[in-house]
């Protein structure tokens, strides 16, 4: 089969470049191996929440002072903010719902009461100015009989720092009662389940009405809306109080309703999404990747002009470690990262871990090189690149989002 | 907790290992009043840092006798009373083509004059008794080895202490050994909880503390000259094998392969290390490169099981009082009456021996006890079984059967892990039976009465006593939903995110020595959603 572009990989980088793509006219196959990163999207997408220790007020401000191989530094400060705008419009196009700008970052409560700084986040959740005023004064803390993924402890003291007085209440839903009966379903997606049916959201709105009569704001645990896209605006509608969503453990029910959305955009446009499927490898010629072969597809060889390699990092095994290495496990690309595994880790857990750092090595141009030298039609974007820790910086969906729209306009060009 | 601080308690008890543990039951059985104190949490030093093999002794046949017998005695008294301890699951000695099968005879020959049977077995028999065993083999003997779950046997013999009237004291640490003249009698205490020190007073106190003895024995101005040896280990995801694997040969580096529960494990290394160096028990690269190596050449199937943890854990070997060198060192049971040693009345140090030997260290240091205050009453622990391992008339299974109303995984795995105390484990509705831990099918019911009932004070001692986070994920999803829980329970939900974070850092001071293939991937997972997702960090929440 023969394609102009070829995606290694269906998470959001993937999924951005193809949509580029094939908004330019490019016919696009993305081969995924299954979930992603979105799937515990936390509803946000973070551009630089930390540089150097401290907390980022503006982004596009603050990536001056990152380090020259950082992905932002090598695709280049000037471009940035035309980009951080393009990924915006291309996200709204693709139908999801976003507030935010790249120039100021605001904040989002995360499920331990904390402020945490971002870039663009889901009209499901709420969005703060200020890090250190929260706009209510009693909270009433939602949550299911049974859940156990929905921490509203956690939630209160958070509040209580922020000066928030805040109940925690249970409600209890014949809806789930299957659910709950089986010891592991009564889990965020299942309940999401129900709601989507759209037969218990009267039910909980008007639970919810009585409960939190005099209570400034009702917080509940984000399980609206897996299929239904409509069903977290009808929630707001029915509850009568402000309605604040916070994440609940993953999988992420918005961050799924996200993944689904971004692919339908995909497939609208033309784009072939293969799903289920691992590339196994590739046949080079003259420094070029001319096809592919897939674990489903045998025989059928996948040809392109241009590939992407946006293959995630060491959880969605873009990258691989065994004990005496490190390696790029479709086509055996170079590694920006240390051979020996003592220097992997640090033996605090919440330091800044050497191996987060690490990723497939590329030239300027983002190309993948093998053996020092590079691919010529093979681009590399999203986590599966090194020179950053993403988790520390809060900037792990930027860097899918912007290097994929660069690999993107570098084959357009 | 009943804690009587004015009181004079017949004896104190120093260590929450299997000795003390073993010790402040005995003692209370024959009705002496009782205070057991422990630093952080039972069987946290090096009780639970072993293979939790049921030695048949086998492994001591040949180089020290003495050992050998007492472990075969031991080994059948623990199968009456830990039974829900315990899994009788045999072993095998295996001689391989590198071993030399002479050894083979001298060591039935061994066993025999030990008191432990032996039986030879062809090679190809012994491949289809235990398949994961290594296909090169030439020789095998099977003995009567078993797997044995350290956290589960300590915390059994704390609940029968405390049953019979015992008071425990956990995360209390021993600041000072209290003396007037020269009779010790009580300890000073550290409450890591309140941050205060507290005093208690006792006749004797008994220094029961392992390793950690040698600098107890200093506060109470005594030396006691030990010599600790390192051993780690390395825990796999599967249980590869179904039997106890030994290589037949002298005892030597990770020669034993262990399946326990959902796991097994292999070790150990031996290295002597310094005494400063005890409380940070680190595995290196090449502790775990030798693991693995030896490991697979027990089981071959280990080279691509995945690791879950590496662990160390230091072994209280003691030099006889005149070398000082430490060249002539026991492994055997030692046992101090410092009155005749130092000349100080009221102090007494059991150390030395084995996890296997618990039972008997406690005997012979509460005989000693009841010397000293002229009591009369014999050892009963070798024939009354501990709690959750008592006959009755309901077998097993109709007693969990009433805990739950899904005859699902929960049920098994409560029953498994607490006998016939899976009562307790109150039913209240269909919410009791939600799964909190998926990997080690824990329950909030399990949760909430390991909470109510078992001296659990943060998520690592609700780990010990349920299993929880100790499955494949290491704690990714569990951790929170019993964070959750625990919370509850807890006055400061803040304390709760703290408590989160060291329970994390904990899984990951075992992860990072074996952090490659799945494991780092989980790592980065964990990082995401809790730093990421969740905003958690490391302190001050």
């Amino acid at each position: 089969m023969k394609f102009d572009n070829i995606i290694i990989g269906g998470g959001l980088s993937g999924l951005t470049c193809g949509i580029k793509l094939a908004e330019q006219g490019k016919k696009c196959a993305i081969v995924s191996s299954g979930q992603s990163a979105i799937h515990f999207f936390s509803g946000s997408f973070d551009l630089l929440g930390k540089a150097n220790g401290e907390e980022v007020t503006n982004p596009l401000e603050s990536m001056k002072s990152l380090p020259e191989n950082h992905p932002y530094k090598r695709v280049g400060l000037d471009k940035i903010e035309r980009l951080t705008n393009d990924a915006l419009h291309l996200l709204v196009r693709s139908g999801l719902n976003l507030n935010g700008q790249a120039d100021r970052n605001h904040y989002t409560l995360t499920p331990m009461g904390v402020m945490k700084p971002t870039w663009l986040t889901l009209s499901d959740f709420t969005s703060f100015d200020q890090k250190d005023s929260f706009p209510w004064k009693k909270a009433v803390i939602l949550n299911f009989s049974g859940f156990l993924d929905f921490h509203t402890l956690f939630i209160k003291d958070g509040l209580k720092k922020l000066d928030v007085q805040a109940q925690i209440k249970t409600v209890s839903m014949k809806q789930f009662e299957a659910i709950r009966k089986n010891p592991s379903e009564m889990r965020s997606t299942n309940i999401a389940k129900e709601f989507d049916k759209e037969n218990a959201i009267e039910e909980f709105a008007q639970k919810a009405n009585v409960l939190s009569d005099g209570f400034d704001v009702v917080i509940l645990p984000a399980v609206f809306g897996l299929f239904n896209k409509t069903i977290a605006d009808k929630l707001k509608e029915k509850i009568e109080k402000p309605v604040l969503l916070l994440p609940a453990i993953p999988p992420s029910v918005p961050g799924i309703r996200t993944q689904i959305t971004l692919r339908e955009r995909f497939q609208e446009l033309g784009g072939t999404y293969l799903l289920g499927d691992n590339v196994e490898e590739g046949v080079f010629e003259n420094g070029r990747l001319l096809e592919i072969r897939t674990n489903n597809h045998g025989d059928i060889k996948f040809e392109a002009d241009q590939f992407i390699l946006a293959s995630g990092s060491f959880y969605s095994k873009g990258i691989v470690a065994t004990h005496d290495k490190l390696y790029e496990p479709i086509f055996g690309l170079d590694i920006d990262g240390d051979s020996n595994r003592e220097k992997w880790f640090d033996e605090k857990i919440f330091n800044d871990q050497a191996f987060m750092h690490y990723g497939v090595k590329t030239d300027q141009k983002f190309r993948a090189l093998m053996n020092g030298e590079p691919v010529e039609n093979l681009y590399v974007a999203g986590s599966v690149l090194g020179g950053a820790n993403p988790l520390k910086e809060g900037s792990g969906a930027g860097i899918s989002l912007l290097t994929s729209l660069h690999a993107a306009e570098q084959i357009l060009k | 907790m009943n804690k009587n601080r004015s009181k004079e308690y017949d004896v104190i008890i120093i260590g929450g290992g299997a000795t003390g543990a073993g010790t402040a039951r005995d003692c209370a059985m024959r009705g002496l009043s009782v205070l057991l104190v422990e630093r952080h949490d039972f069987a946290t030093g090096a009780t639970g840092r072993n293979h939790g093999l049921l030695h048949s002794g086998a492994r001591y046949a040949v180089t020290d006798h003495e050992s050998a017998a007492e472990c075969i005695e031991e080994n059948m008294i623990l199968r009456k009373i830990a039974n829900h301890c315990i899994e009788e699951n045999n072993g095998l000695f295996l001689t391989l083509p590198e071993d030399d099968i002479a050894f083979q005879s001298q060591f039935v020959d061994a066993c025999t004059s030990a008191g432990i049977s032996t039986e030879i077995i062809d090679p190809k028999l012994a491949l289809r008794m235990e398949p994961s065993a290594n296909p090169d083999i030439i020789g095998a003997v099977k003995v009567p080895d078993g797997s044995v779950d350290p956290f589960r046997l300590t915390m059994s013999n704390a609940l029968d202490a405390k049953l019979k009237g015992a008071d425990i004291l956990t995360q209390h640490e021993v600041v000072d050994i209290l003396k007037d003249q020269d009779r010790v009698n009580g300890v000073e205490l550290f409450d890591h909880a309140k941050k205060e020190k507290v005093k208690y007073y006792g006749k004797i106190v008994c220094n029961a503390a392992g390793i950690w003895g040698h600098n107890i024995a200093r506060f109470a101005g005594v030396n006691i000259n030990m010599f600790p040896a390192k051993g780690s280990l390395l825990i796999f995801g599967h249980r590869v094998n179904k039997m106890v694997l030994n290589r037949c040969r002298k005892p030597a580096n990770a020669d034993i392969l262990v399946p326990g529960d959902t796991i097994c494990l292999i070790g150990t290394t031996s290295e002597r290390i310094p005494i400063e160096e005890i409380d940070n028990m680190y595995v290196s690269k090449d502790d775990v490169d030798v693991l693995i190596r030896e490991g697979v050449k027990l089981s071959p199937s280990l080279a691509t099981t995945r690791i879950l943890r590496a662990y160390a854990g230091v072994r209280p070997l003691v030099a006889a009082d005149d070398d000082p060198s430490g060249r002539s060192i026991s492994r055997g049971i030692v046992l101090m009456d410092h009155k005749e040693r130092d000349g100080l009345e009221g102090f007494i140090t059991i150390t030395g021996g084995k996890l296997m030997t618990y039972r008997l260290m406690a005997e012979e240091a509460t005989d000693l006890i009841c010397k000293k205050l002229d009591v009369d009453k014999k050892c009963e622990t070798a024939n009354i079984p501990l709690q959750g391992s008592e006959k009755s008339d309901e077998t097993l299974n109709n007693v969990s059967q009433k805990v739950y109303s899904v005859n699902g995984i929960t049920q098994k795995s409560a029953k498994d892990r607490h006998g016939s105390l899976a009562h307790k484990i109150a039913k209240g509705d269909e919410n009791e039976d939600s799964m909190v831990c998926e990997c080690e099918g824990v329950s909030i019911g399990e949760v909430k009465y390991a909470i109510n009932e078992l001296h659990v004070n943060n998520l690592i001692d609700l780990r010990r006593r349920t299993r929880v986070g100790m499955g494949t994920c290491q704690g990714e999803l569990c951790a929170c939903r019993a964070a959750g829980l625990l919370c509850e329970s807890m006055e400061e939900p803040g304390k709760a995110k703290d408590d989160l974070a060291n329970f994390l850092q904990e899984r990951w001071k075992g992860m990072s020595p074996i952090a490659w293939g799945e494991t780092i991937n989980e790592i980065q997972f964990t990082s995401w959603i809790y730093e990421g997702i969740y905003g958690l960090k490391p302190d001050n929440n």
